[in-house]
């Protein structure tokens, strides 16, 4: 009984590291697709001071494609699910952020796809892969 | 849970690393230094009496740069939806009203929204020589008690 929990368990594991891997596989691939229009969409949110946004333009999609790669394969799993749950978790306090000063923008998340306002339907996504991704740094080993 | 944490680190540098290695060698590649944005000169605004006069005339084609929804929830009397974010999706509607000369507005809604400065870089890029943003609109257009629409209506 127990070994069949297990193996059930590992298989509900792999699907899910395959999901969020995946996810962020595809939204950076997206991204560095068109480093140009993913930099404006950094600075439509008006964080960071406007000369990084080209630096994070350059850099972020590339750091989503090594850790959905890295999840997806299964190399450094836990790592990999750590640094994915760190950057849903930042991307959650952005689009908050934009939610709250009512800011009419494009949420950037999946390159121009999907080329509505940020608003809840991000959100939900976001928060998805973070428990998700949250799981996964909790029940991964190594 | 140390060496967890090490090759979190890891991951995050081998993407920034590769990161700057693709945009240097990419033909879509760009500074790292974000170049300075272009400064909004005076004549690229309307300010809301010129606008106005402008519509009162006639003279104006007004054009709201906001989405669908918002656009069918109220927008400027006689004014059409161009949204900024669909730009090439919606050109084709509203070309054939416009010539080159055309006195166009255009407008969104609060203080710091963008999507009217798009469409306005959109509508240059397309060859249109008068475009004007008419910042803040849909908000200054309602509180100076000026004539809207709701859905339907042109």
């Amino acid at each position: 009984m127990r070994l069949a929990d297990e193996s059930r368990n590992s298989w509900v594991i792999l699907l899910i590291r395959w999901i969020v891997g995946g996810a962020f596989i595809v939204a950076g691939v997206l991204k560095i697709f068109d480093p140009a229009q993913f930099s404006t969409s950094i600075g439509n949110y008006r964080v960071l001071p406007h000369e990084l946004n080209n630096l994070v333009a350059i850099t972020l999609p590339w750091v989503e494609v090594i850790a959905g790669l890295a999840l997806v394969g299964g190399l450094w799993p836990r790592s990999a699910a750590f640094v994915i749950t760190g950057m849903t978790t930042l991307f959650a306090v952005l689009i908050l952020s934009a939610l709250a000063r009512g800011l009419n923008i494009t949420c950037g998340c999946f390159g121009t796809v999907g080329g509505t306002n940020v608003g809840l339907q991000n959100l939900a996504i976001d928060s998805t892969l973070l428990v998700m991704a949250g799981f996964l740094s909790w029940r991964l080993k190594g | 849970m140390r060496r967890t944490l090490q090759r979190a680190v890891l991951i995050v540098l081998a993407g920034f690393a590769l990161g700057l290695a693709a945009n240097a060698v990419s033909p879509r590649g760009i500074p790292w230094i974000t170049p300075p944005k272009k400064v909004m000169e005076a004549k690229d605004t309307i300010p809301l009496p010129e606008a106005q006069a402008l519509w009162e005339a006639g003279d104006g084609f007004f054009l709201d740069a906001r989405r669908p929804e918002d656009f069918a929830a109220g927008h400027i009397a006689g004014a059409f939806n161009l949204p900024a974010h669909s730009f090439d999706a919606h050109f084709q509607e509203v070309a054939p009203m416009l010539s080159p000369d055309a006195k166009i507005v255009v407008y969104c809604d609060g203080v710091e929204c963008e999507l009217s400065h798009q469409l306005a870089g959109s509508l240059r890029e397309q060859g249109f020589t008068d475009v004007r943003v008419l910042i803040n609109g849909w908000t200054e257009w309602r509180r100076a008690g000026l004539a809207t629409l709701t859905e339907g209506a042109q």
